[in-house]
């Protein structure tokens, strides 16, 4: 067991590859991939830089606001004729198709759209695991791979980062980026 | 020798045909950080000139806007050009129009990006920006048009001692429901893919303006799970948005098309008032885009004449679509022998307002097509923003023959009447045009109009490959 402390490589935009391949040998040195993460001014897939795939529940909130938004839309749209019966022209009164589908559409396709924000919202803030650490020249297209791993292999970590032509920063410190 | 072609008796070689890659700014990487400070200096560069626009236009929406509206509602509508028997004038009109231009953000950044559109990527902001203010400015207008603003709540669903209960069968409500989805959803669509701009400038400023962009950007690092996240939601978007961009104009067609008013009442007027809606969008982001990159600076490295070129092909498409639906809703209604709907297609034509439906056909119809075929005209900035602000001008022509001159021309003639809009209406409808134009200006200087990452993405993901003896543009899925 080792104490967490948070390491930075910094790549340049261009050098994808290296970082790529810095993933690679920091895993031949021991550290597993739950201790390295990789921060980026353009999204990168995981295959390009071989790690294992991220997940996200925004789409699953999506969907769950979907259903309350069609719940909803049933009680207007069918639930008003019966509280508040209003004669229009010929039509009956308690069966208001196919007028109501387009409420029913709208109030869902509402709820389906603010969950998902509010998923993406919800996420963004909660706690995350793995390395934390910030720099403003990842903004500038810079590709920084973050890492805890222990004191002693310092000395591996810089021959490989510098062969790799990565700056290595130590003891890289969370940065309050939010409120 | 090299391969010669002959075009309009003009030889042209192989090479003088196909455009030198790095005029696209796919094939004309900068590196991020000059980017990221192009844009920075677009947002932090104030002239004389845009505090001139700045006051002018505020000045407008104060005393046109709100000091015309507020006239009129201290006085009555009856200061409002609007009589029997034509109670919808220029405040539909413009809500239509409106309504119209705001679905080009959608078309343009969820349709292109859906379908992996490449050339969408410097301008999507600037489409989404539009149909966040288009909307903005539209959604004014049933309350102007109401005349009692005070009473708009009688729309809102809750529960009353009086039982006034919204009847959610009536077409303006479904309105109200699709306006406000449309514009909660086209917001929100604009905010998620500015996040990683918006920590961009986080990361360069000081002040207030950190502040307000740490809050906006949520504490965005560019995280692989931030990544995918925001991938993944604005997939989401970008398909459910396109269903809600349809019903928006749909339903607003329906405005017309459930009533028995003969013009109105067609089958067709969904699809034909998309189509219209796509082509005046898709036009006033051409003119916005002109304005924008003759205005901000850097903008040129940004916009260059082949975004214009694709979106003039575009404009080309939906002239033609826009002249189809046209010629079916004609035909039948002239094919279809109800006396009043030929009167009323020959009181379009021949009548004293004859002048604005030939505006309509000339600014849809003859303009585009005849010149947009035009890869040359299509490349001219200052040429597409003339065409495009005529085609505005043929749509708003488009909706004031609907909507005005049809109601006016119904199947009793002793009830036939002519609409000629008030200065308080002008005033007002040239309120909105100001609300529209102020809050993009002040926009233009608080978030990156260009979506950097987007642009940086594209110029990863664009390659030039050597096949046989040339060097073939390519882009790769970075996904």
């Amino acid at each position: 067991m080792y104490s967490k402390v948070v390491h930075m490589a910094l790549f340049k935009e261009e050098q994808i590859d290296h970082a790529a391949e810095a993933i690679t040998r920091l895993r031949s040195l021991g550290i597993p991939d739950r201790d390295i993460s990789v921060i980026s001014g353009i999204p990168y897939s995981e295959r390009i830089l071989d790690r294992p795939m991220s997940w996200t529940r925004v789409g699953l909130i999506g969907l769950a606001g979907a259903v309350a938004g069609f719940i909803i839309a049933l009680l207007f749209a069918f639930g008003t004729p019966f509280l508040y019966p209003l004669r229009v022209a010929d039509m009956p009164i308690f069966f208001p198709i196919p007028t109501s589908i387009v409420v029913v559409f709208e109030i869902t396709m509402l709820g389906l759209l603010i969950s998902t924000f509010i998923g993406v919202f919800v996420e963004t803030i909660s706690p995350s695991y793995g390395p934390k650490g910030y720099h403003p020249k990842v903004s500038d297209g810079n590709i920084a791979v973050l890492f805890s791993g222990p004191m002693d292999l310092d000395e591996k970590f810089h021959s490989t980062f510098a062969e790799l032509g990565a700056t290595l920063e130590h003891d890289v410190e969370e940065e309050k980026l939010w409120l | 020798m090299a391969a010669e072609a002959k075009i309009f008796g003009k030889v042209q070689t192989a090479e003088q045909e196909h455009e030198d890659p790095t005029e696209q700014l796919m094939f004309d990487p900068r590196p991020r950080e000059e980017m990221n400070r192009m844009v920075m200096e677009m947002m932090t560069t104030t002239t004389k000139k845009f505090w001139l626009f700045f006051f002018g236009l505020g000045g407008g929406v104060v005393v046109l806007l709100f000091g015309a509206w507020g006239y009129m509602i201290s006085t009555g509508m009856w200061v409002t050009g609007l009589h029997r028997p034509i109670y919808w004038g220029v405040f539909i009109v413009t809500f239509v129009f409106w309504i119209g231009i705001s679905h080009a953000g959608t078309f343009v950044s969820a349709i292109l990006r859906v379908f992996k559109s490449e050339f969408r990527r410097p301008f999507t902001r600037a489409a989404e920006l539009m149909t966040t203010f288009g909307l903005a400015a539209g959604a004014l207008y049933p309350l102007i048009h109401l005349g009692r603003v005070w009473v708009f709540y009688f729309m809102v669903p809750y529960p009353n001692a009086r039982w006034l209960w919204p009847n959610f069968r009536s077409p303006l409500v479904w309105d109200l429901l699709a306006i406000t989805t449309y514009l909660l959803s086209s917001t929100i669509y604009l905010f998620l893919p500015l996040v990683p701009d918006l920590a961009m400038a986080r990361d360069r400023t000081t002040g207030i303006r950190h502040m307000a962009y740490k809050i906006l950007a949520l504490g965005w690092r560019g995280t692989e799970a931030e990544w995918f996240r925001l991938k993944k939601a604005i997939q989401i978007f970008a398909f459910a948005i396109i269903p809600v961009m349809f019903s928006v104009h749909t339903i607003v067609s329906w405005d017309f098309a459930v009533s028995q008013v003969a013009g109105w009442h067609s089958t067709i007027f969904g699809p034909y008032f998309i189509v219209g809606a796509i082509l005046s969008g898709v036009a006033a982001v051409v003119t916005i885009l002109f304005v924008l990159r003759s205005t901000l600076k850097h903008m040129d490295y940004f916009l260059r004449p082949e975004h214009f070129d694709a979106l003039g092909k575009l404009l080309l498409v939906f002239s033609f679509a826009w002249g189809y639906f046209f010629f079916n809703d004609y035909l039948l209604g002239w094919y279809g022998g109800e006396a009043a709907v030929r009167q009323l297609l020959t009181a379009h034509a021949s009548g004293p307002a004859a002048w604005i439906w030939y505006t309509m056909l000339i600014c849809n119809i003859g303009i585009p097509w005849l010149t947009l075929w035009n890869r040359k005209i299509r490349r001219t900035p200052w040429l597409m923003f003339i065409i495009t602000l005529l085609i505005n001008v043929g749509m708003y022509a488009e909706r004031f023959t609907i909507i005005p001159l049809t109601l006016g021309h119904q199947r009793t003639p002793f009830d036939w009447g002519v609409y000629t809009p008030r200065p308080i209406e002008l005033a007002i409808v040239l309120g909105t045009f100001c609300l529209f134009a102020f809050l993009y200006l002040v926009m233009s200087r608080l978030i990156p109009l260009v979506p950097v990452w987007e642009v940086q993405e594209g110029q990863v993901a664009h390659t030039l490959r050597k096949v046989g003896k040339a060097e073939i543009p390519t882009v790769t899925d970075l996904e």
